[in-house]
């Protein structure tokens, strides 16, 4: 049974893969909704002689794709793909132009590095449909420079220019993405404002079951080992489930093509700060019904420094490893996927004071008070982590749809180690077991109509390690989680209607222990449905406008609901460990159940648009959003607190409703064939409109401009792209008022859990930086030079915890080399 | 009809699948509940005796208690240090974690990890004959009288000799202070070095 084009009218608003033409090419880059990529333009003559020609496939199958429809942006001219999937347009006044690919069953299309481009492959997906909320994938790949360093470009060939930095850090420069982090370690995502348990991270079609506690912990991923990543800023909670209620972030490895050349690719880098090193491999072959790969990575850090002064203790140690096989046999395709990860991630010393008089000074210091030279060891305070995590996927391409069947396996430890008598001995020590089993179905299209469905079922358990001569800070856990979702799409002349709805029934048992060592145990169930529309109009050849309005909910997670105690610098208390006296106070003398208390799961609304218009030079995309959040979860000072060390910060858990409005614009200009800018803008305004009062923790507004330079070829130099990136942050306008620890100790400002909500520390000033790189290929090697923080300037970021302690790092300059032997075959 | 044929293969693969993996998870599901942990960071009661050295009967107590540990409770701070004129006392300091039952020493772990804890004190002026001064917070070279060293010859101060001055002192002041200072702790170090363990303020009355 062949898995032809199902329909031979190909509707070309299905999707749109926008494809723009150029002279030399060999990348086909991959994005999922609007794609930027290269083909070649044979120039036959001068004026209206061009020619483009291609061939159109099944990224799954690689068979081709008959019956394709191919339109030129901006000119009444197209094709349709023939019987073997090949197009020729002639007659084209220009070597550049936009391709519309489009055939209904498939949508995006796929990198493909093709050796010999007489001719060039397209790679159409088979659809798997998500809600069109105004996915983006960050980088359309329209502009030069795909190879350059820019941490903004989400391509496997920019996780190899900067190998050395994590998932967040790899996609904050998407405008409307930010990251908060604890250091230079431990980094998040934050899309529009949202995180934790808030941003769903899917990990080769697994959510990464890790331990989520905001801004505490990092997922465990090694961006080498993806292939790509997709940021989705809307809420797609119906798609990916309860966390993706702020966004999703998509990583998917290596796609394991068939009949590909036998690859080795060879990286290593030295980075100045941190004095930073790595070395990492990459083999992969493909062959005719059987593909593999396998990869890994060792890299390792020591302290950072920041302008004035060493960051004491903030190095890493990191290694990695992957492997994956494909096998296809007739209409299945079989893969099995295994990744591991093992980490050492030191958190800042000076973050750590055990006594209330040391926490003021640090946080009235301008300096961190643990100044030490540098050393590549890692001491405490940090986090060992290992996350395995396996996966088998059955694709089945039927008559009757596309089947996929897929179960995962995670397995994470986790043991933290603080600065405390006992500092041999984790203070944290968790083990947490995730089970996926996914069931989803593409359907054929049916009436007009073309959609997915799905059934899930996810289970994690988490267990607490004896011997850490401390109370658990979070129980021992189980979850059970049944969902079912459909999504559809409905073509109308030019409009696309999208329609989801999902089901969750979660249970949870909870069983931990008091200070007294007394035990509690807890179980508790939510069920909750889920909804989303969204609408896509094409307004004209060059312009689109797409909206999307999602419901979505999320259960508080464990860290929300049980912390207790002391971690990192501030003891905190979770939504059922406190409540207040009658006398206003807090207390938290009993563990309370979660059906007696006021505690209900969050529930989100956001409407989402996105305007895009790309014509001749110009590409602009700018996105609008509103976002309510009933029972917003959210951690906040509340406090000194006396203990024998002296009086402690405390930080609340607390539930609020809260609103966030914003807008990003991203504006790509081609100034010349050679140079490209892009002017990126995130602006959000967010209140907890239930006490009128401002939210904390929210990024501030950014602004960038990055000007790329593609230089010709130079004697054995080719590929030369050059960047400089100037950006500039301001000050969080939205912080909540400032009061000083010591002003709380000493008694001068009163606070008690009614009181406006404050923060300890001022929100750091604006700052600009500028960071520029360079990247060139030299025969088989492929070069880059970055530097980062260009002026060494010393400043500190609102959404890093650590901004309480010390600035962030300062100038870095990275070199990096990669090497690739292909077989010729 | 083949391949509805097919269908049914691959549901009843499905199926099976399924059925393995939900076994599989119900025995993930257990009950297993945290194991009992001997709380070793917290510290609730903090307790100072003061022992005549010329009549062992003699004693006097001061404490202070965090009654919830890491909870939200304040630190109370249990009486004044009631002292008499011109007598010498031994002032020796139990530490506890009373959440535990039984209550937990933490004294011993003091000891066993001396090299990296030291007591500091410091006190109205002229409270004591002996040691002369306020204490050596301000000051790690001020006078004060150790008893107990550990393996590096360092003062630990569990236990400290105090006598009295022969004039009254009424509402004085008394602070006690626990440093940790892994690695840091020396002849030299001081009350600013590391990170306090106990920090305490006692009302300190000699009549």
């Amino acid at each position: 049974m062949q898995f032809d084009c199902i329909c031979d009218f190909c509707n070309y608003f299905c999707n749109i893969v926008a494809f723009r033409v150029e002279r030399i090419i060999r990348y086909l880059a991959f994005v999922v909704l609007l794609t930027g990529l290269q083909v070649q333009a044979q120039q036959v003559n001068d004026t209206c002689n061009h020619q483009l020609s291609g061939v159109v496939l099944d990224s799954e199958t690689k068979e081709p794709i008959p019956f394709a429809q191919v339109k030129v942006q901006g000119e009444n001219k197209g094709a349709v793909s023939t019987a073997d999937g090949t197009f020729t347009i002639k007659g084209l006044c220009s070597d550049e132009y936009t391709l519309i690919i489009s055939c209904i069953g498939y949508s995006g299309a796929t990198e493909h590095q093709h050796t010999e481009a007489e001719h060039a492959h397209f790679y159409l997906k088979q659809s798997v449909e998500q809600l069109n909320e105004v996915t983006i994938s960050v980088q359309k790949n329209k502009e030069q420079g795909t190879e350059s360093i820019s941490q903004s470009t989400l391509n496997i060939k920019q996780f190899n220019e900067i190998p050395t930095q994590s998932l967040a850090a790899a996609i904050s420069d998407v405008d409307g993405v930010n990251m908060a982090s604890t250091g230079s370690n431990v980094q998040i995502p934050v899309i529009h404002g949202l995180y934790g348990n808030r941003v769903l991270i899917l990990n080769n079609g697994l959510k990464h079951g890790f331990q989520n506690w905001s801004s505490d912990h990092a997922p465990e991923i090694d961006v080498l080992s993806a292939n790509n990543i997709t940021v989705v800023k809307g809420s797609a909670g119906v798609r990916y489930g309860p966390e993706a209620l702020g966004g999703a972030v998509v990583v998917e490895g290596n796609p394991m093509y068939f009949n590909e050349t036998f690859q080795v690719k060879l990286g290593s880098g030295y980075e100045t700060n941190g004095r930073g090193y790595f070395g990492s491999a990459q083999v992969s072959h493909g062959l005719k019904n059987l593909s593999y790969s396998v990869g890994g990575k060792y890299a390792r850090t020591g302290d950072r420094h920041a302008p004035d002064y060493s960051l004491t203790n903030s190095g890493k140690e990191e290694q990695t490893f992957n492997a994956g096989i494909r096998y296809k046999f007739k209409q299945i395709n079989v893969k099995l996927y295994y990744s591991y990860i093992n980490q050492n991630l030191a958190l800042l010393r000076s973050s750590v004071a055990e006594s209330g008089n040391l926490f003021a000074q640090s946080i009235e210091s301008d300096e961190p008070l643990f100044i030490r030279s540098f050393s590549y060891d890692i001491n405490e305070p940090n986090q060992l982590t290992q996350h395995h995590l396996g996966k088998a996927e059955v694709n089945w391409f039927s008559s009757f749809g596309k089947w996929t069947f897929r179960v995962g396996q995670q397995f994470n430890s986790r043991q933290e180690y603080d600065v405390r008598r006992n500092a041999d001995r984790p203070i944290i020590d968790l083990n947490l077991a995730t089970s996926d089993y996914q069931l989803e179905w593409n359907h054929p299209e049916w009436k007009e109509f073309h959609g997915e469905m799905g059934v899930n079922l996810f289970t994690q358990n988490n267990d607490n390690n004896p011997g850490t001569g401390t109370t658990p800070f979070i129980p021992n856990y189980n979850t059970l989680r049944y969902s079912g979702f459909i999504i559809e799409k409905l073509f109308v002349g030019q409009n696309t209607f999208e329609i989801g709805t999902r089901i969750d029934y979660e249970n949870n048992n909870v069983r931990g222990r008091e200070t007294n060592q007394d035990l509690y145990t807890d179980s508790y169930e939510f069920t909750n449905v889920t909804a989303s529309i969204g609408w896509i109009r094409i307004l004209t050849d060059y312009s689109t406008f797409r909206s999307n309005f999602g419901t979505a909910w999320r259960t508080p997670n464990m860290a929300e609901l049980y912390s207790f105690g002391q971690h990192g610098f501030k003891t905190t208390y979770g939504l059922l460990r406190y409540y207040t006296d009658d006398n206003g106070n807090l207390s938290t003398d009993r563990v309370i159940e979660l059906d007696e208390s006021n505690v209900t799961s969050e529930n989100g609304f956001k409407w989402i648009n996105e305007w895009n218009r790309q014509k001749g030079t110009h590409d602009l995309t700018v996105t609008a959003y509103a976002h309510l959040i009933q029972n917003y979860i959210y951690s906040r000072p509340i406090g000194v607190y006396g203990t024998v060390r002296g009086p402690m910060p405390v930080f609340i858990v607390d539930q609020t409703d809260a609103a966030f409005i914003g807008a990003d614009v991203t504006w790509k200009k081609k100034w010349t064939k050679a140079l490209n800018g892009t002017f990126g803008f995130s602006y959000l305004w967010s209140e907890n409109i239930q006490d009128d009062e401002p939210l904390i923790n929210q990024p501030p507004i950014k602004t960038s401009y990055k000007l790329s330079y593609k230089a010709p070829d130079l004697w054995k130099f080719k590929e030369t792209k050059l960047f400089v990136k100037p950006s500039y942050t301001f000050q969080q306008f939205q912080a909540p008022r400032t009061i000083s620890p010591s002003n709380i100790i000493d008694g001068t400002v009163a606070v008690n859990p009614d009181s406006e909500i404050f923060d300890f520390k001022d929100a750091p000033d604006g700052y600009f930086l500028v960071d520029l790189g360079i990247n060139f290929k030299l025969t088989d090697f492929q070069f880059g030079f970055t530097v980062q923080n260009l002026f060494n300037t010393s400043y500190r970021d609102y959404l890093n915890q650590m901004r309480y302690f010390a600035d962030n790092p300062g100038r870095n300059f990275l070199f990096t080399i990669n090497y690739t032997i292909q077989s010729k075959s | 009809m083949k391949n509805l044929f097919k269908l049914q293969k691959f549901s009843l693969y499905f199926l099976l699948l399924s059925g393995l993996a939900i076994t599989s998870c119900n025995n993930d599901d257990d009950d297993d509940v945290p194991a009992v942990e001997n709380e070793e960071e917290v510290i609730t009661d903090v307790t100072l005796v003061f022992t005549n050295t010329a009549d062992s009967t003699d004693v006097v107590t001061a404490s202070a208690q965090d009654p919830d540990g890491p909870g939200v409770q304040e630190l109370q701070v249990l009486g004044d240090i009631n002292l008499d004129t011109s007598k010498t006392y031994i002032m020796t300091m139990e530490v506890m974690n009373n959440l535990e039952t039984p209550g937990e020493d933490i004294t011993e772990e003091i000891v066993e990890e001396g090299h990296e804890h030291q007591f500091f004190f410091s006190f109205t002026e002229g409270a004591f004959s002996n040691p002369s001064g306020d204490g050596n917070i301000d000051n790690a070279g001020d006078p004060l009288v150790y008893n107990d060293y550990d393996v590096n010859g360092n003062p630990i101060g569990l236990s400290t000799t105090w006598t009295t001055a022969s004039t009254e002192l009424l509402g004085g002041t008394f602070e006690v202070r626990l440093q940790h200072q892994p690695d840091i702790k020396s002849g030299s170090s001081s009350a600013q070095d590391g990170d306090s363990d106990i920090q305490l303020y006692f009302v300190l009355n000699v009549q």
